[in-house]
């Protein structure tokens, strides 16, 4: 039944102000769009980097060989930022501080499965991807069902799953040959046909970072359960009003973390060749690195806000800045610029975020 | 609970008439039901501990046991502050290490003396607590993403300082905190001593002074609390400057209780053990709620549970499970009690 | 000193308010004398300008035009801290305290009382229990966190802080829609101790009966104005309710014939523990029941029970002639109800997300294949069609609800609940923060919802809301159907009802207020 008024216009019920002048629209562009801001600063850091490498500044050559190789790290920080995007997303303060250790402790189980036990690969791997999705259940649980905080929660259960991971196999890593020879999945290889003319790039590129990317971004994007992700981190209140089920969907998204972990388990354990019992938790651990990238990717951390695109972008760019630092400071003195770069991203990104949120609604 | 007559006790329990007060109780008791528990708990595992390995409880097994205990516990009454206050740190642990390699470097290389490197230790910390209260109380973004970012900067800072792996050659100066014999007296160590004092001391002024009880408005209504006339900023800056100078108290300890050689590992993990302290003390952590006893408490506990499992031979990284699982009872407790007090409006 | 006399300064006098919002003028003209030392009522319906005068009052907001004088002064109150120290404190029905402190903290928080360097912890108590007497109220446990009271409680509370703060003016904000009769009692008696001590009480209410008990003068406000300000010695509820609501309206009424069919909604005795009890009402299809009360009166939880969101502790409700039970908003869907709720942005809108989002979301099983892969296309031609239907200004599906009017995102928020055809439609405040015209445009849609067949509950507080739309109206009181109208109900009927008037002669209401004061009128 179509009511009286007539039919809808086309002036725009927008009440954002109109930009006055190209510079303002740029800046605004730049700050909404991650996307775009990010490819400038990929960009920004090739060029750079590549400057510096032909004018001899780096002790090596920062060429598209190089970078190529660097993907390798690429892999798995891509995959925990997205799973952390996941958790981020589903907001009320989600985020998982206890990833690296869900690697850690997947990572010798798969050891045990593949190593010890005489597993074949791809069983090994579906236990991993099962533990790791049950490790990740256990947060969601008490988060989403149980409703404590995320932060703290996921602080309990990172002390938890690391020692774990140290315990079960006495503190001893597994590299027994069949473990060892895993190492060929992350090795390089040349792409066919085109091969020749392109660098030789990683197979965990093909093997794992893209179909993860794109199983995630097809979950995201295209299903239901994306829908109601988003829907619960925007508004959880108003999600329950409209009939989603807050608890399970937020639940599924600390399980599908837990699930990322446990293929990125896989991934690292045969990159080094060894499942070793702190793969996810040396120094600083790989929690911290996927939530920057995620954060630098414009998720915002208040939930409700992130796509798949900025965090690979993102991925791409700390991956490649890394590689090029480490060229440019010798020995000790590079991993440490890393850390500066990692920490003075991460704040600043924050911070740019929350300007963008207050300023234009969020990114886009 | 409410009184339509004369308050229950009208002396205060029977503590109370002991201790000569008359009329009601005019302010909360000394020893929340948390802490009451928490005592018990370390009695308890104190107890077993003592009878599963009689080495436990004989004083040269305790004694490095509170000395482990000091430095998380200092780290922890600025903690405490700073989760009831609304906020988070992580980066105290790379704060130690910056205001360890800066002291270390300063008692070798530069042959000061101790108290000036105490003082200079305290500074460099409370400077560095000093970036994060500004950016988190001005810059509107989680405290926990500015915190993150910081322990990146700070560690990146240490190393520099560090230069080479180690700095070798720590002075004897230090022995005052350490675990000899100069470190203690009637056999309490005195970083411990020291430790109890600060506690004690900022325990009072939580509790008693007006300044102390703002915090705990901030951390459950920092709106509210703004227009009661608080200044909300400065005071959320003063927990992580005064958590900062404590941590630089704390590396100081920290280099007393280990070696003549200090290597690059100092601090790590440490943020963790000390936030499990304070939550695992009863400290909430959505803020407004917290004290510094409980705090002690909780470094206490998951100290014996360390010691604990390394006495009893056990792998010592089960002693982190252990400490993940207190701090799940810890906020499932909060929680709790959150919820009752919802359901009883 | 107590003042009440004629002829004296009165405490606060405004003279001239006005405040518009953007296009919607909130005041247009208000005129306000209180005098030290009694209580004065502040009455009108929703919209007419209560709350904005408050806001104004209370430095919350700054008036556009016109004149405050306090004790003959002329002030300008241009924040909350003005209002404070000028004496002018606001106790609002969400009790502003901080739960973890205890209630000497909350009452001196910011002027603490010293000895030294520490807090006088005997003093704060001393005075604490000194308020409490003054107001007649029994002391509370010292120690105990502020969270631990009752509302009633929490609420002396936040009185008590406002004596302590040397509040001349008290300005309190429908207390008594969420007490117990006989915590109103106590309440009452509170307010007489300040009235004594000089203190100006502005009491804003719905519940005209409870007027009588405790305020002095009554001011109405109607429209955005001042309409007078009388004693209520010479009123009654219902010349009360007359002045609320103006001359003889031409109310437009719905032309719309309604089947006789059976019910499809009924509600039979239906009652949740604390909130509501013995509710009746039924809905037929094609028929739009409204289902009118004020604060406090339970008309909102019993729209949520319906919708699942708090199940019901007894009696039951029926769809279809069948009983049943909803116990999620989810299940409430499935059995053919549909809800919009009642506070757009915090239950209603998912804010960053477009209007397609906004209306898809709930019905993703419809919108997908296998419940889920996202069938875009069809999402697009249902939002469109949805649009296009409803009238909602905007050139695209795709367009970010945020930025959208309230009329528009309440539309999109409709526009939700229509998607699958729901047999029952409950409609929470469906105009609340709407201008005029889509005001009108949604009253057009709910009358032709009805007229296609579906059963509407429209529940509001907004009157003649009610009374425009609704076919019958149902008056909830004390969380139960007290009164139905029918089409042909002037606004002071059921306005009337509402709020409590029962023999309606002035001299019976006076003899009664006589009687709980002790002093002849």
């Amino acid at each position: 039944m179509t009511t009286a008024a007539p039919p809808s216009t086309n002036a725009p019920e927008s009440g954002a102000p109109e930009a006055p002048g190209r510079l303002h629209r740029a800046v605004r562009a730049i700050l909404t769009r991650r996307e775009l801001l990010l490819v400038i600063l990929l960009v920004v850091v090739l060029v750079w980097m590549t400057t510096l490498s032909y004018g001899g500044y780096l002790t090596g050559p920062y060429d598209p060989d190089y970078l190529s190789a660097a993907l390798v790290d690429a892999v798995p920080l891509a995959m925990l930022a997205l799973a952390e995007l996941l958790v981020i997303v589903s907001g009320r303060g989600g985020i998982d501080l206890s990833i690296g250790a869900i690697v850690s402790l997947t990572g010798m189980v798969f050891g045990f499965a593949h190593g010890l036990w005489g597993w074949p690969v791809l069983a090994a791997i579906g236990l991993a991807i099962l533990v790791g999705g049950l490790l990740g259940a256990v947060n969601g649980v008490l988060v989403a069902w149980l409703g404590f905080p995320a932060l703290i929660t996921t602080l309990a259960t990172y002390y938890a799953y690391k020692s774990l991971a140290i315990v079960i196999n006495d503190q001893k890593p597994i590299s027994t040959p069949s473990i060892q020879s895993l190492y060929s999945m992350t090795e390089a290889v040349e792409i066919p046909v085109i091969g020749r003319n392109i660098p030789n790039v990683p197979l965990g590129v093909f093997t794992f970072l893209v179909p993860t990317v794109v199983l995630v971004w097809l979950l995201l994007a295209r299903t239901t359960y994306g829908r109601r992700l988003f829907a619960i981190g925007t508004n959880d209140v108003a999600a329950t009003w409209s009939g989603v089920h807050v608890a399970k969907t937020r639940l599924l998204a600390y399980v599908l973390a837990g699930v990322l972990a446990g293929v990125v388990a896989v991934y690292v354990t045969g990159q080094f060749a060894s499942a070793r019992p702190d793969a996810g938790t040396s120094g600083n651990g790989l929690a911290l690195p996927a939530i920057t990238i995620a954060v630098l990717g414009g998720v915002a951390i208040t939930g409700g806000i992130g796509r798949v695109s900025g965090v690979l972008l993102a991925a791409v760019l700390i991956t490649w800045l890394n590689a090029g630092i480490l060229l440019l400071f010798d020995g000790n003195n590079g991993s440490q610029f890393q850390l500066l770069a990692l920490g003075a991203v991460l704040v600043f990104c924050a911070l740019l975020n929350a300007y963008t949120i207050r300023r234009y609604g969020g990114t886009r | 609970m409410t009184t339509t007559s004369p308050p229950k006790t009208p002396a205060g329990g029977p503590l109370g008439r002991l201790l000569g007060r008359r009329g009601p109780r005019v302010i909360a008791p000394l020893v929340s039901g948390q802490e009451i528990v928490l005592i018990a708990v370390i009695a308890v595992l104190w107890l077993v501990l003592g009878w599963a390995t009689p080495a436990f409880l004989t004083a040269d097994s305790l004694r490095p046991l509170l000395i482990e205990v000091a430095p998380i516990a200092l780290i922890g009454v600025g903690m405490t502050l700073v989760i009831v206050a609304g906020g988070i740190d992580v980066s105290v642990g790379s704060q130690m290490m910056v205001c360890g390699v800066i002291t270390a470097r300063l008692l070798v290389d530069a042959h000061v003396s101790l108290p000036v490197a105490m003082l200079a230790a305290v500074a460099v910390g409370a400077l560095m607590g000093a970036v994060n209260g500004v950016l988190i109380a001005w810059g509107r973004v989680h405290a926990i993403i500015i915190t993150f970012g910081t322990l990146n900067l700070f560690q990146f800072v240490g190393r520099q300082i560090f230069g080479s792996q180690t700095v070798n050659g720590i002075p004897e100066t230090l022995d005052v905190f350490g675990r000899g014999d100069p470190g203690q007296t009637l056999g309490v160590p005195h970083s411990f001593l020291l430790t109890a004092v600060i506690a004690a001391a900022v325990w009072w002024y939580l509790r008693q002074t007006p300044g102390g009880r703002h915090f705990y408005a901030i951390g459950g209504d920092p709106l509210a609390a703004e227009l009661a006339g608080i200044r909300v900023r400065r005071r959320v800056l003063l927990t992580y400057v005064i958590t900062g100078a404590l941590v630089g108290l704390a590396a100081v300890f920290t280099l007393a209780k280990g070696t003549t050689t200090l290597d690059q590992s100092i601090g790590a993990g440490q943020e963790l053990a000390v936030i499990a302290a304070v939550i695992i003390g009863g400290t909430s952590i959505m803020g407004g709620r917290g004290s510094v006893l409980g705090t002690i408490l909780g470094a206490l506990l998951v100290q014996t549970v360390s010691s604990g499992v390394t006495q009893l031979g056990w792998p010592s990284n089960l002693s982190d499970l252990f400490v993940g699982l207190f701090v799940i009872i810890a906020v499932g407790t909060d929680l709790l009690r959150q919820r009752a007090r919802r359901r009883s409006r | 000193m107590a003042e009440g006399a004629d002829g004296v300064t009165p405490r606060l006098s405004m003279t001239g308010v006005a405040k518009r919002y953007g296009a919607v003028r909130a005041i247009r003209h208000a005129d306000i004398e209180v005098a030290a030392g009694t209580v004065h009522a502040l009455v009108g319906e929703n919209g007419a300008g209560k709350s904005t005068l408050i806001k104004i009052l209370s430095g919350a907001v700054t008036a556009d035009a016109g004149a405050i004088v306090f004790d003959g002064a002329p002030v300008q109150i241009a924040n909350t801290t003005d209002a404070i120290a000028l004496g002018i404190a606001t106790v609002y029905q969400e009790p502003q305290l901080f739960a973890e402190l205890t209630v000497s903290e909350n009452i001196f928080l910011g002027r603490e009382l010293r000895a030294g360097p520490r807090i006088d912890w005997a003093a704060q108590h001393a005075k604490v229990v000194e308020l409490l007497e003054l107001l007649g109220v029994p002391a509370k446990d010292a120690t105990a966190p502020v969270g631990e009271l009752s509302i009633a409680e929490q609420q002396q509370v936040s009185i008590a802080k406002a004596l302590a703060g040397d509040a001349k003016v008290l300005i309190l904000d429908e207390p008594s829609a969420i007490l117990t009769d006989a915590e109103i009692d106590v309440l009452f008696g509170v307010i007489r101790r300040l009235k004594e001590s000089g203190v100006a009480v502005i009491y804003i209410s719905h519940r005209l009966d409870e007027l009588f008990r405790i305020a002095d003068v009554v001011t109405v406000m109607r429209d955005g104005a001042t309409v007078g300000t009388y004693p209520l010695a010479e009123l009654s509820v219902r010349e009360i309710a007359e002045l609320m609501v103006g001359g003889i309206l031409n109310e437009e009424r719905s032309a719309r014939e309604v089947p006789d069919a059976p019910p499809r909604l009924e509600l039979r005795s239906l009652g949740l523990a604390g909130k509501f009890h013995d509710v009746d009402l039924s809905v037929r299809p094609g028929e739009v029941v409204g289902l009118y009360g004020l604060v406090g009166s339970g008309v909102a939880e019993i729209a949520s029970t319906i919708y699942g969101i708090e199940p019901a502790t007894s009696g039951e409700i029926r769809i279809g002639g069948t009983s049943v039970r909803p116990t999620s908003p989810r299940h409430a869907q499935k059995l053919g109800i549909a809800l919009l709720p009642a506070d757009r942005k915090r239950q209603g809108m998912f804010a960053f997300q477009p209007i397609a989002f906004n209306i898809s979301i709930g019905h993703l099983g419809l919108l997908s294949r296998l419940a889920i892969w996202m069938d875009r296309a069809r999402e697009r031609r249902v939002a469109r069609e949805l649009i296009d239907r409803l009238a909602v200004k905007t050139p695209s599906e795709r367009q970010p609800i945020g930025a959208m009017s309230g009329g528009n995102s309440q539309k999109v928020v409709l526009a939700r609940q229509l998607v699958e055809r729901p047999d029952v439609l409950v409609l929470a405040e469906p105009t609340q923060g709407v201008d005029v015209g889509a005001k009108e445009e949604i009253h057009r849609i709910i009358d032709g919802l009805a007229a296609e067949g579906t059963a509407v509950l429209v529940v509001t507080s907004d009157l003649p809301e009610a009374l425009r739309i609704a076919d019958r109206l149902l008056v909830v009181r004390g969380g139960t159907t007290i009164a139905e109208f029918g089409r042909d109900a002037s606004q002071v009927d059921v306005l009337a009802a509402a709020a409590g008037a029962r023999d309606e002669s002035p001299a019976t209401v006076a003899t009664e207020a006589a009687d709980e004061t002790g002093v002849t009128a």
